[in-house]
């Protein structure tokens, strides 16, 4: 009872003493295209996210009502740094919804421009607001807009004391008439935000100290993932106790701090829903960048599951040869590859929320199959092909007489192509992607989608994982080979699909190419999903794991294939160049449309 | 002969020049609509020689190119394809988009392009020596990724290449100006918006807008339809089926072209 009279009370109070206007509000999540599509269109990095901020403390003057609620010393500013661009998760500021979106729309553009780091807060957003006037005259009249409704809502100067009122006063003029360029006073308190103005990474609570101190980019937050929508300042804490470290470093199955650090282990942690839930609550995270690691560093699990929970090893395992670069010859026998079957991968249906996409596609992709053509020249045919029996005539008069195939006939044309699907399956695509899908997840729906599209084009086709733990194991996993027709025990096999280990690219890409070799079509295309740099935990990495797939790539292409890969991996333009050459992959920017850009994808690579 | 208006990106057509005087073929690569073909014609009249264009298709046959035997009243008979009439007459045969073309139909380029300059005719037994006005000249598109199309190594090595880009700010704004025949300031507005566009190749976008789209834009603009409906019609919907992108798209132009 106590806690329910808390509630409403509590929602009463908040209701009265927020600014906002709720029924008017905007939400990033609708807007987050439009917002996306400008920012870059406008010169904005494109690998900068635009991502919900969280609330920030401001040092702002609150009515008495908002300091008996307790809302409104935190406010929701928008901010940019190298990584991101973070916008409230909500506007609410105007009571009309045009306004709010404008004002997201006005922030992208802002922010499309803005430097970095701020020298002073206040004339850098005047000369930026001045800038995008300028350029676009357009935008002038909801500049206008914008800023004849903000006016009203901010606190009268005459309210407030005097320092402030100065404050106050001039922030109006710099929003009046920006090309002035006022410069601000300084008050006791940090001015009430300004959601028409960008603020400084360094100095959000108070950005008017932003000159005097500018702290180095905090890099803890770097590769995290936090399954948090909105953003927390992460805020980097020096670790004191540093001997607490040393002991994980005597575990035997440990191999050394740059293997475990290259793996982005950090990632696996499963996120404790009460710790999400304070979490949510807090406005930072303090973060020390050494237990970050450490907790990382004990999940490496590197054992091998028991035989009886890992998937069905099929035969003796393939002996295979790798490329040594440093001696540059290839090793015989170097590298095991065991063929496994899937565990638990009883026949299964397609997965409801793949239905509508695989219709789509199916239908789509049986145009192609039905894509008939006249086939000239026949010996037998519907109809007479004129110019064969011209050109017959004519030879007949010259004095030589060829074979007369003068009929034309119309026929559906025969795809005469071979794919093998090849996907990287390594404990990296356990990395969560979004709230409910890791990668592996949207590799298994790409896969199932590609396979539906495959299988009603009619192309022939088969699907392999492959993981590695060293060369004494590299993992193939059996989803589809070329013999078997599709349905749902391939099906079923997918849905079982798990992330494995390492990535040893180089001996799968072998046997596969082993594989493909065999298929009697003309065409043979061999298509690698990936989501990072081929790496094991021996001396497979960096160069030699790099230089060991380009000789089994060229291996392949002097087999007659074509490689072709699909990586979600962004820093994949400083090593695929190399390996597939310039125009033998396709980074995806946003790994969640993997599953229909892959058919998407095959039809373009194919047609 | 009228002079058509060719905007030059840098010394091209000094290098097509001297291809032609050295009787080397050309190829000519770059995105669609950066004024490949243009460029063709422009070099055509200047060197004045015809021209014969080929626009390569996936049907296109080396008897479409060389020629093939028609039914006439009185029996059979000749008739030469493009690229024969461009060889017996020392024209220029710009074949656009040649990797589009079948293999085989490539195969007959071979011994057109390298110094031998013949090009057999199999079904009449002629080997014919190009006249020396004769220039082959192919275009394609190197955005355009597919693993069974692309021009084979021993097929590219036989060209002098021209990369063609789209071309810089000022210059493309006298060519909207120009060929769309709008206000400057409309025309540095359209490539301001062109520009936009094209930074976001890759990500948001499979395909930019290119020269061609900004002139037609243009033109509708000149035609009295508001600049806002015209950039609408003739560049954004183009670019894009997905509705989010055509609506983010339409704000960008809103941007550019809004109501002030």
């Amino acid at each position: 009872m106590e806690e329910w009279i808390g509630n409403r009370w509590h929602k009463f109070i908040t209701r009265r003493a927020d600014r906002g206007f709720p029924a008017a509000a905007v939400e990033l999540e609708a807007e987050k295209k439009t917002i996306g599509v400008l920012f870059r269109a406008l010169g904005g990095a494109p690998g900068v996210r635009i991502e919900a901020a969280s609330a920030q403390e401001v040092f702002v003057r609150r009515s008495w009502l908002q300091r008996l609620a307790g809302s409104a010393q935190s406010a929701v500013i928008a901010w940019q740094d190298g990584d991101a661009l973070r916008l409230p998760p909500l506007l609410q500021v105007f009571p009309q919804q045009s306004l709010n979106r404008d004002l997201y729309l006005w922030l992208a553009i802002l922010a499309a421009r803005s430097p970095q780091q701020y020298r002073n807060w206040a004339l850098d957003n005047q000369r930026l607001v001045t800038e995008a006037l300028t350029q676009f005259p357009a935008l002038r009249p909801r500049y206008r807009r914008l800023v004849e409704a903000l006016l009203p809502l901010r606190p009268a100067p005459e309210s407030l004391p005097d320092d402030e009122a100065e404050l106050e006063r001039a922030i109006r003029r710099a929003l009046l008439d920006p090309q002035t360029a006022t410069d601000l006073p300084r008050a006791n308190r940090a001015p009430q935000p300004v959601p028409l103005w960008l603020y400084p990474q360094a100095a959000l609570d108070d950005p008017l100290a932003v000159a005097a101190d500018i702290p180095e980019e905090g890099d803890c937050t770097a590769g995290s993932t936090q399954s948090l929508s909105e953003r927390k300042r992460g805020e980097r804490a020096e670790e004191r106790e540093r001997r607490d470290g040393l002991m994980l470093f005597r575990l035997e199955n440990l191999f050394s701090w740059s293997e475990y650090v290259n793996l982005e282990r950090s990632e696996d942690d499963t996120e404790d829903e009460d710790a999400a839930a304070a979490a949510e609550d807090m406005e930072k995270i303090v973060l020390s960048r050494q237990r970050n690691q450490r907790s990382s560093s004990i999940r490496l699990s590197l054992d091998l599951p028991s035989e009886a929970y890992d998937d069905l090893p099929l035969g003796d395992g393939i002996r295979l040869p790798e490329w040594d670069w440093h001696r540059r010859r290839l090793l015989e026998d170097h590298v095991c590859l065991q063929a496994y079957y899937p565990r638990n991968g009883d026949p299964a249906p397609l997965p409801q929320h793949l239905r509508r996409d695989a219709a789509l596609l199916r239908s789509q992709f049986e145009q192609l199959r039905t894509q008939r053509c006249w086939l000239r020249s026949q010996l037998q045919g519907e109809e007479i092909d004129l110019k064969a029996w011209a050109d017959f005539c004519a030879s007949r008069l010259a004095g030589h007489a060829p074979e007369p195939g003068v009929y034309q006939s119309f026929r559906a044309t025969h795809r005469d192509m071979a794919t093998l699907l090849l996907a990287d399956l390594s404990m990296s695509t356990d990395a969560a992607l979004d709230e409910d899908n890791r990668v592996v997840d949207v590799v298994r729906d790409g896969l199932l989608l590609c396979a539906e599209a495959l299988a009603s084009v009619g192309d022939r086709f088969a699907i392999y994982g492959f993981s590695s733990v060293r060369r004494q194991q590299v993992r193939f996993t059996l989803f589809k080979n070329f013999a078997e027709p599709h349905g749902d025990p391939v099906r079923g096999r997918l849905l079982a699909m798990r992330p494995g280990f390492y990535t040893r690219m180089g001996a799968a890409i072998r046997q596969a190419t082993l594989i493909l070799r065999d298929q009697p079509q003309q065409k043979k295309l061999l298509l690698i999903l990936s989501d990072g740099k081929p790496n094991d935990i021996d001396r497979y990495e960096g160069r030699y794991g790099i230089e060991d797939t380009r000789e089994a790539l060229s291996e392949a292409r002097r087999a007659g294939l074509h490689p072709f890969c699909i990586t979600i991996d962004r820093s994949a333009e400083e090593y695929l160049p190399y390996l597939f050459g310039q125009n033998g992959f396709t980074v995806l920017n946003h790994p969640a449309h993997l599953p229909l850009r892959l058919p998407e994808l095959y039809h373009q690579l194919t047609h | 002969m009228s002079e058509l208006y060719y905007q030059p990106q840098a010394d091209e057509i000094e290098l097509f020049q001297s291809a032609h005087l050295q009787q080397l073929p050309i190829l000519i690569k770059g995105p669609t609509g950066c004024g490949k073909t243009r460029f063709v014609e422009y070099m055509a009249r200047k060197l004045e020689r015809p021209l014969y264009t080929v626009a390569c298709h996936d049907d296109l046959t080396a008897a479409d190119l060389v020629g093939r035997h028609l039914i006439g009243s009185t029996g059979t008979y000749w008739q030469d394809g493009p690229l024969t009439r461009a060889v017996r007459e020392g024209a220029i045969c710009y074949l656009d988009e040649v990797v589009e073309a079948r293999k085989d139909t490539t195969v007959i380029l071979h011994p057109l392009a390298d110094d031998r300059r013949t090009l057999p005719l199999e079904r009449t037994g002629e080997e014919l020596q190009a006249a020396p006005g004769f220039t082959l000249v192919v275009s394609y598109n190197p955005g355009y990724q597919n693993l069974l199309k692309g021009l084979k190594p021993s097929t590219r090595q036989r060209f002098v290449c021209l990369n063609f880009g789209y071309p810089h700010r000022e210059h493309e704004i006298d060519i909207v100006c120009r060929e769309a025949d709008v206000a400057p300031a409309v025309a540095a507005r359209l490539v301001e918006l062109g520009h936009a566009l094209r930074r976001l190749e890759q990500h948001d976008l499979e395909e930019v807008a290119s020269t061609r789209l900004l002139i037609h834009a243009g033109r509708m603009i000149n035609s009295g339809v508001s600049p806002v409906r015209a950039c609408g019609s003739c560049i954004v919907e183009p670019l894009s089926d997905d509705a989010d992108v055509l609506q983010a798209l339409m704000a960008l132009v809103d941007l550019h072209f809004g109501e002030t």
